[in-house]
């Protein structure tokens, strides 16, 4: 699980840019939580704090205990990552980008290739092993990304506007991923500004504006909070307006 | 902070420079490049070269001369043909031929030549050429000898007739000792060879190095390896690693390059007896060792910096274009390098291929300065290349 409280990041040279300005949630194993938030809100800054990709400038936030500045490889141990940048190596087969990662993280031999080929066919992608990835789909570089965010079996999945991008049948797809997942115990935090998306999807929504938390909740705790009957107007509401969100 | 080296470490290390050496060899357009640029050139170069100096060694031994007026003169014309000069008949547009280079030089005897000879005056003869054109080099300095030899040996004649002993119209001989061993002669194909394999040594991992490392920040593909327990040193130093181990094979397969062309083409012709052998290539390694360490190391800095693949491109070119030019900054400084050239990069490794051509072992010393500052700079780099990637990892989202 997730435990944020009030952190915090500013950029620049006189930390002009508050990015991130006092945030604090929690985020539950078996569920699927999402931060919504038009662009810049600091959803970014605070995906990249939680996978120890930056240092917080206040506050804290752990992950299965763990803090994320203190014990920073414990936390990467235990966290799989999905960002907008795909990133896969086009000269490489699917699965040497996923065992690449794989031993990257320490694993090795007959057990990582077992997961490697098992993450693969439970991805779909099974028969595409051997290729390289050069002219995969969006959908099957999704996949391979998934796989390899997933290869040390992390109990924490951040995701960052995943679907960025996606046709329709690699976000169904995605989504089926995310709820098996769920299914599977895992505690999952993902960003979005598509509020279909986030309704759809998750057991707690965050809203972010501005580097501050707006409001969180379920989606019908958050519908009776904004005084709306339907989620998406319950989201512009809360935010102030529909600016940056997207339907 | 970062996990101090220990066997995780290792092995990630181990796992970086697998999977980078296997990009690159399936990345077609670096190899190509790789290969024709640094592999390939040297060698065929160099034999060119070889084929060239041996067609001029063959003509300057079958000398053709044209000449004009032949028949005035048929003593001097005897003497030529007991050379082995084969005497030809000029054509009357002799003067355009040789401007136009089809013809190297030409002989011209005017009609007054008896009647010098026999009033007793100088006689002149006309050598007309174009010395500008380096492929009648041969042949003009060929002719020019045996004339003045002609000359020197009627002089004698002249002078025993009138009962005076030679040596008394020529006082002073000189007598040259060329110190040059036959190693040394062949200066071309020398400087061939030894700025060919430091070019290889410098520019072999360029190709494909641009790619590992601008080509990972383009592609995005940065931020997900430094969610893994790895640190940005281990990422430099693997990206360093694969990156070394491909320019010592480039190096490598040129210096076989060069053996192989030596060893094939028709060396006794141009009197360069095998100076490239299996000694001389190890020494060759050996002394650019440092450099294959050095150069990686920078590539990977300057690389990383760069945000796109034109950038780390555009900085690298230029960057590598200086390097090579020291070699050549060098020949024309024509003079002995001073003692703390022995230090700087480049120049030193410079300096002992062409003690190594000329068959000098490599004093172990001197090779100890010539790598210092490689070895310290190369620790800088990736140093300075980790901290690099810390500061692109922390950098505020676009």
């Amino acid at each position: 699980m997730i435990d944020v409280g009030q952190i915090s990041k500013s950029f620049g040279r006189h930390a002009e840019i508050k990015a991130v300005a006092g945030i604090s949630f929690q985020a539950a194993d078996g569920a699927i939580t999402g931060l919504l938030g038009p662009n810049g809100a600091g959803k970014t800054t605070l995906l990249r704090m939680l996978a120890t990709l930056i240092v917080p400038d206040g506050g804290n936030a752990s992950i299965d205990g763990m803090d994320i500045v203190r014990d920073r490889a414990e936390v990467r141990r235990r966290v799989g990552v999905l960002s907008d940048a795909r990133g896969l190596y086009v000269r490489l087969t699917a699965r040497e980008n996923v065992r690449y990662y794989g031993r990257l993280h320490g694993m090795r031999d007959q057990a990582l290739e077992a997961r490697v080929e098992r993450l693969l066919h439970e991805l779909g992608i099974g028969d595409l092993a051997d290729r390289r990835t050069q002219g995969f789909s969006q959908g099957e570089r999704m996949k391979v990304a998934i796989a390899r965010a997933l290869v040390h079996d992390p109990q924490v999945m951040l995701l960052d506007e995943p679907t960025n991008g996606l046709d329709i049948m690699s976000t169904r797809n995605l989504r089926e991923l995310l709820r098996a997942m769920r299914a599977a115990g895992k505690c999952i935090l993902f960003s979005s500004h598509v509020m279909q998306e986030v309704s759809a999807l998750c057991d707690t929504i965050v809203i972010i504006g501005h580097g501050r938390v707006v409001a969180q909740g379920t989606g019908p705790e958050l519908m009776s909070l904004a005084g709306e009957a339907s989620l998406e107007d319950a989201f512009v509401r809360l935010l102030g307006s529909g600016e940056g969100l997207a339907a | 902070m970062s996990t101090p080296m220990s066997g995780g470490a290792l092995s990630r290390i181990g796992a970086i420079v697998a999977k980078e050496i296997t990009d690159t060899f399936r990345d077609r357009r670096a190899m190509l490049v790789t290969v024709i640029t640094s592999v390939v050139a040297g060698p065929i170069f160099l034999a060119l070269i070889l084929n060239m100096s041996a067609n001029q060694a063959e003509k300057a031994r079958t000398l053709k001369l044209p000449v004009v007026g032949a028949a005035y003169a048929p003593a001097l014309i005897a003497f030529l043909e007991r050379q082995q000069v084969t005497i030809e008949t000029a054509a009357d547009d002799y003067e355009n031929r040789i401007q136009a280079g089809d013809m190297d030089v030409v002989l011209r005897i005017e009609p007054d030549f008896e009647s010098a000879v026999k009033s007793g005056s100088a006689v002149k003869v006309k050598l007309i050429y174009d010395r500008s054109r380096d492929r009648a080099r041969p042949a003009i300095e060929q002719t020019e000898s045996l004339l003045n030899g002609y000359g020197r040996l009627w002089g004698t004649q002249r002078l025993l007739l009138r009962g005076i002993a030679p040596q008394v119209a020529r006082p002073l001989t000189v007598e040259s000792i060329d110190l040059a061993t036959p190693q040394q002669s062949g200066s071309l194909v020398l400087f061939l060879v030894a700025y060919y394999g430091l070019f290889a040594a410098v520019m072999g991992g360029m190709a494909g190095a641009i790619d590992t490392t601008a080509g990972e920040r383009e592609r995005g593909s940065l931020e997900p390896l430094l969610v893994t327990p790895i640190t940005t040193f281990e990422l430099a130093t693997g990206k360093w690693l694969a990156i070394a181990l491909f320019n010592a094979l480039v190096v490598a397969l040129t210096l076989a390059g060069f053996y192989l062309t030596l060893r094939f083409a028709p060396l006794p012709a141009i009197g360069i007896p095998f100076l490239f052998g299996f000694t001389e290539l190890v020494r060759f390694l050996l002394v650019l060792l440092p450099l294959i360490a050095l150069m990686p190391a920078i590539l990977v800095y300057v690389g990383m910096r760069g945000r796109s693949l034109k950038e780390a491109q555009a900085n690298i070119s230029v960057l590598l274009f200086l390097l090579s030019m020291v070699p050549v900054i060098q020949i024309f400084s024509q003079r002995k390098e001073p003692a703390w050239a022995a230090w700087v990069p480049v120049s030193s490794q410079y300096a002992m291929l062409n003690r190594a051509l000329r068959g000098d072992a490599i004093p172990v010393l001197e090779w100890l300065q010539s790598a210092a500052a490689p070895a310290l700079l190369t620790v800088l780099a990736l140093v300075a290349a980790a901290r690099l990637l810390n500061r692109v990892a922390a950098r505020a989202p676009s």
